[in-house]
């Protein structure tokens, strides 16, 4: 009994330590980037923001949380049960899991698998079943053009997406995340890619659903898109998720252009503990940055049409990402660049 | 027993079981689009056991290219069409007979084909590419090594296929329509402020 | 690390160069837009006869040489280079005649050419292929882009449902076909044909998966060939597509197809033609008579091409039963000479258009003699080398299969072949006499277009006068022939 709980007891429980310590401070970060949201707009809007509950409003979300646990789920008649109710545990679900191949420092990742980046990918490309489920089993007009929108748009984006990382695998030699960051000693990728990396970050938009791209709630046309029967609990799993799909996509941007955990100019006056908190403070600080950017172009772009945002990944994106990827390749190749050639 | 093992082998049984259930579900489901999603939950197994093969990214290429892609536009297609998949049935139910017994005639002719199943003699000299070990080389980069020097041509082949298929979805569906006003972004852009926005002084009483 | 040299791309030159044409042509086809597809048609024509000259030039300076590239998966021989030679001349020949159809139809777009270059690159592809997978490749490379050429009529009912049909089925050989590789490759180890040929050099090891598999392959073949019991397809595809992709079809894939037949069962699986042989006896068998007899009620001049495109498989693939350098050279022989009575026909065919509108009645061809000597004169011809009428060339086409037959010692067989030819030499008749003896029905418009004129002339020419200068075409195909056993 001794033997099987030091095999399989303690592995476990570390593990599920390793996940609650990821996933508590996530949902609290998920929390309050909707009240940095509220903040950043209102000040983008010369307003105050929520400033009453709390301190500055500071329990203004932990307010909204409990608000939406309290109401009556409800499902609509003519609703598919199963798959809606389905819908948004699986946004929530594909939110959390990308978590295990992050890596916040050196060494500081769950799952530090060889095909890291892959996994991010395919689990970003998976957000789009959420959506597609909601919006065909709610039995709606609204939520059901929402989906549909949605799955020709994050299809659209996912390939210039694809082209961006292939470019960045090409100068690193490696799909895994960690030796991904230890490329960046030098240079962070943001600079000597610097297209990639804007086509990168409004890729991430479009995948996101968020604004300029938010085509899928579409609040003036569709009402709210895909999510629009949805109310209490059910709702909110959508709200957290695509927040916490946010900071994914910050992560993933942070640790492919930005250089990850690594401080600017490998400035590093610590070592040991507190260096790890050197590290995980920029990485975060990072994370933070991208985020400012998300609710920055929120406050300050309009919405597309779809027509342009069908050309924009099309006829932009995807030739741009393309040509750019070739010109990476033959410029590596050229100087004799190649990761894992020399 | 090793615990490596033991749990290699729940998760084998796992993903194969929950697999061939989906499998099943997928013809047996009512709705199509239960079927589909069915089919994902399949795919996605079949991910699984990729991953339990050591051919992690075989299993991921699995899940963004058919999970991620393919099958949504699948789903998109069958959620767009308003088919009764029930009358379609019912003519299936027909040929089921027949259709049985030819699979039964297959089935039992591949029972014994496989039972007695032989190998060439010099089988495994003939094997071409060898997988290289694990712990030596990702593989990744043994399926980039192969893919791009031996297969080189079925690969280039291939790329000729698809380009067909594009072409030929596009020679088939696309349709200039009339009438249609499209953004010009450049004109949109070159547009100054002089062509568009002219300051008249107006007098009171005296009009344009 | 691999480096590749130049010099190992080299024996590709054709295909790479034809693939590059149509590449280039498509980018040329979609900047100028519809109004340019004359202009690309011709240029894929040009490239079509650079690249026969590429294929030819090698053939004629080092003779039927065997070279294999990229590690084993393609082979260039002298097989090959005539079975590609014939590919690119069906495919020339039916682009040129394809034009003015296409513009009176309203279907005259870029695309058109390109998928045929397309379409071409494939089937160059299957004739050198020299692995089971390059083989599925290039089989896929042509089959898609002619699905796509069948349905390219698409506000017609008909060809779109020629189109979805082809491919609905098509997909189904296509699963036969892999499905045997897979056996195969399950029994050897490898999809290499030299690897594959060296196994079953002796024939002693063939157990009953090998021997499956392989019959599962000579099904998809046999599908792409359209031979009986896998020609279902054929007559509605054939009456479906616009009519110059039923005369590219019945031409180009069909003689890369069977050069394919010839390459798998020959080099991999030569050693075990007893196993094998029974299988292509029954299927010519097959194909000969029911292109004989299914022909004789069609009222649809196109669906008789589709049958009697059946019936003349079954006699080419005689010269695969036989599996000796005769009845090979009895194919190729076969196949060229089908090339121009087939091109020649559907030039007619393309022609038969009465105020403006296709009209596909073989009634419609009663009295041509009169309104039109000269196409009746040329249709004559060609029906009677269907018929195998001596001295046309038809004739000796069927001769040099029989007599491969006979040397293999296939009496039956060729027995067989006999009749069947004197049963479809009936239909053939009935249109020389419709021609000639009923009262015309009215002149077909004209003109018909020079180049048209120019493309009967030649096939009709080749028909009539090959008895002259057998050599040029029998003494080629023995070389080619004899070294694919030797080699």
């Amino acid at each position: 009994m001794a033997d099987f709980l030091r095999n399989f007891g303690l592995p476990t429980v570390i593990l599920v330590a390793e996940i609650l310590a990821i996933i508590v401070p996530l949902l609290l970060a998920v929390a309050y980037l909707t009240f940095a949201e509220r903040k950043v707009l209102a000040a983008a809007q010369l307003r105050k923001g929520p400033n009453v509950v709390g301190p500055f409003g500071l329990f203004q979300p932990l307010a909204d949380g409990l608000k939406l646990l309290m109401k009556e789920t409800v499902i609509p008649t003519g609703a598919n049960r199963g798959v809606f109710i389905a819908a948004p545990i699986l946004t929530f679900v594909l939110s959390l899991i990308a978590w295990a191949v992050i890596p916040f420092d050196d060494g500081m990742v769950i799952a530090n698998i060889n095909v890291g980046i892959l996994y991010l990918f395919a689990i970003s490309s998976l957000g789009v079943y959420g959506i597609i489920m909601a919006g065909w089993s709610s039995n709606s007009k609204y939520a059901f053009l929402g989906a549909l929108r949605a799955a020709a748009q994050m299809v659209s984006y996912e390939v210039s997406m694809g082209f961006v990382m292939v470019s960045v695998l090409l100068c690193v030699g490696s799909l895994n995340l960690s030796a991904i960051v230890e490329a960046q000693r030098t240079v962070w990728f943001a600079l000597p890619l610097l297209p990639m990396f804007i086509v990168f970050f409004i890729s991430t938009l479009a995948e996101t659903n968020r604004s300029p791209f938010d085509l899928v709630e579409g609040e003036s046309e569709l009402v709210a898109g895909f999510f629009v029967e949805y109310s209490s609990m059910t709702f909110a799993l959508f709200y957290l998720g695509e927040y916490a799909n946010m900071i994914l996509m910050s992560a993933m941007t942070t640790v492919l252009f930005l250089g990850g955990w690594l401080a600017p100019f490998g400035w590093m006056p610590f070592t040991g503990a507190l260096g790890h908190v050197w590290s995980m403070f920029w990485f975060f600080a990072k994370i933070a940055f991208v985020l400012f950017c998300f609710l920055w172009v929120r406050a300050t772009m309009p919405r597309f049409r779809y027509d342009q945002l069908m050309r924009l990944g099309w006829k932009v994106f995807l030739p741009l990402s393309l040509f750019w990827l070739v010109a990476t390749a033959g410029f590596l190749v050229t100087f004799g660049l190649l990761p894992g050639q020399g | 027993m090793d615990v490596g093992t033991v749990i290699h082998a729940i998760c084998f049984y796992a993903f194969a079981g929950v697999a061939v259930a989906s499998g099943v579900m997928v013809i047996a489901a009512r709705n199509p689009v239960h079927s589909v999603l069915f089919l994902i939950l399949a795919f996605f197994n079949a991910a699984g056991l990729f991953v339990l093969l050591g051919a992690e990214f075989l299993a991921m290429i699995l899940v963004i290219v058919y999970v991620g892609a393919v099958a949504v536009l699948f789903l998109f297609v069958v959620m767009m069409l308003d088919i009764n998949f029930t009358a379609l049935r019912q003519g299936a139910l027909q040929y089921l007979p027949i259709g049985a017994l030819i699979g039964l005639i297959l089935l039992v002719e591949l029972v014994l084909v496989f039972g007695a199943w032989t190998m060439a003699p010099d089988f495994a000299a003939s094997a071409v590419a060898p997988t290289p070990p694990i712990a030596q080389v990702t593989n990744t980069a043994a399926l980039g090594a192969l893919l791009y020097t031996r297969y080189i041509y079925a690969f280039q082949v291939s790329g000729l296929i698809l380009l067909v298929a594009m072409i030929g979805a596009i020679v088939l569906t696309l349709r200039g329509r009339e009438g249609v006003r499209r953004q010009k972004i450049s004109t949109q852009v070159s547009r100054a402020r002089a062509d568009a926005v002219e300051v008249v002084k107006v007098r009171p009483r005296q009009g344009v | 690390m691999i480096h590749f040299a130049l010099s190992d791309f080299l024996p590709a030159l054709p295909e790479m160069f034809l693939a590059a044409a149509a590449l280039a042509l498509l980018i040329l086809g979609v900047c100028q837009g519809d109004r340019s597809a004359r202009e690309i048609a011709w240029l894929s024509v040009l490239a079509l006869v650079v690249t026969f000259a590429l294929v030819a030039a090698p053939l004629h300076a080092h003779g039927p040489e065997r070279q294999i590239s990229f590690y084993g998966m393609f082979v260039t021989d002298g097989f090959g280079a005539f079975s590609k030679m014939l590919v690119l001349a069906g495919s020339a020949l039916s682009l040129i005649v394809a034009m003015r159809y296409n513009e009176q139809e309203g279907i005259a777009r870029p695309e058109y050419p390109v998928l045929v270059l397309l379409a071409t690159v494939g089937m160059m592809a299957m004739v050198s292929a020299n692995d089971l997978i390059s083989l599925y490749v290039g089989l896929e490379l042509q089959s898609l882009a002619l699905y796509v050429l069948a349905a390219f009529q698409r506000d017609t009912l008909r060809s779109t449902e020629a189109g979805l049909k082809y491919f609905v089925l098509g997909a189904l050989a296509s699963g036969m076909l892999l499905y045997g590789a897979s056996m195969v490759y399950g029994f050897a180890g490898t999809t290499a044909f030299d690897t594959l040929a060296r196994d079953f050099a002796d024939g002693g090891t063939a157990s009953i998966g090998l021997v499956i598999g392989i019959v599962l392959i000579a099904v998809g073949l046999a599908f792409k060939v359209s031979a009986v019991p896998f020609h279902m397809w054929t007559p509605d595809v054939y009456e479906g597509a616009p009519t110059p992709v039923t005369a590219f079809f019945s031409v180009a894939p069909k003689i890369a197809a069977m050069s394919l037949f010839i390459r798998v069962m020959v080099g991999p699986f030569g050693g075990l033609l007893v196993e094998w042989r029974q299988v292509i006896w029954f299927i010519a068998v097959a194909s000969m008579l029911l292109g004989a007899f299914a022909a004789l009620n069609q009222t649809n001049i196109k669906r008789l091409m589709a049958y009697s495109s059946i019936g003349h498989v079954g006699y080419a693939l005689i010269g695969l039963a036989a599996g000796s350098a005769i009845g090979v050279r009895g194919i190729l022989v076969y196949l060229a000479i089908y090339l121009f009575m087939n091109i020649g026909t559907f030039t007619v065919i393309l022609c038969m258009r009465r105020d403006g509108k296709l009209v596909e009645n073989i009634d419609e061809l009663a009295g041509l003699s009169r309104t039109q000597p000269g196409m009746a004169l040329a249709l004559a011809i060609f029906m009677f080398s269907m018929a195998g009428i001596p001295p046309l060339a038809g004739f000796f086409a069927k001769l040099y299969v029989f007599l491969a037959a006979i040397d293999a010692g296939l009496y039956g067989l060729a027995v067989i072949g006999v009749l069947a030819s004197v049963v479809g030499a009936f239909y053939y008749l009935r249109i020389v006499k419709l021609m000639y003896f009923d009262e015309p029905k009215g002149a077909f418009d004209k003109p018909i277009g020079r180049e048209m004129q120019a493309v009967l002339v030649l096939t009709a020419l080749v028909i009539l006068f090959f008895f002259a200068w057998p050599g040029l075409l029998v003494d080629g195909a023995d070389a080619v022939a004899s070294a694919l056993f030797s080699g």
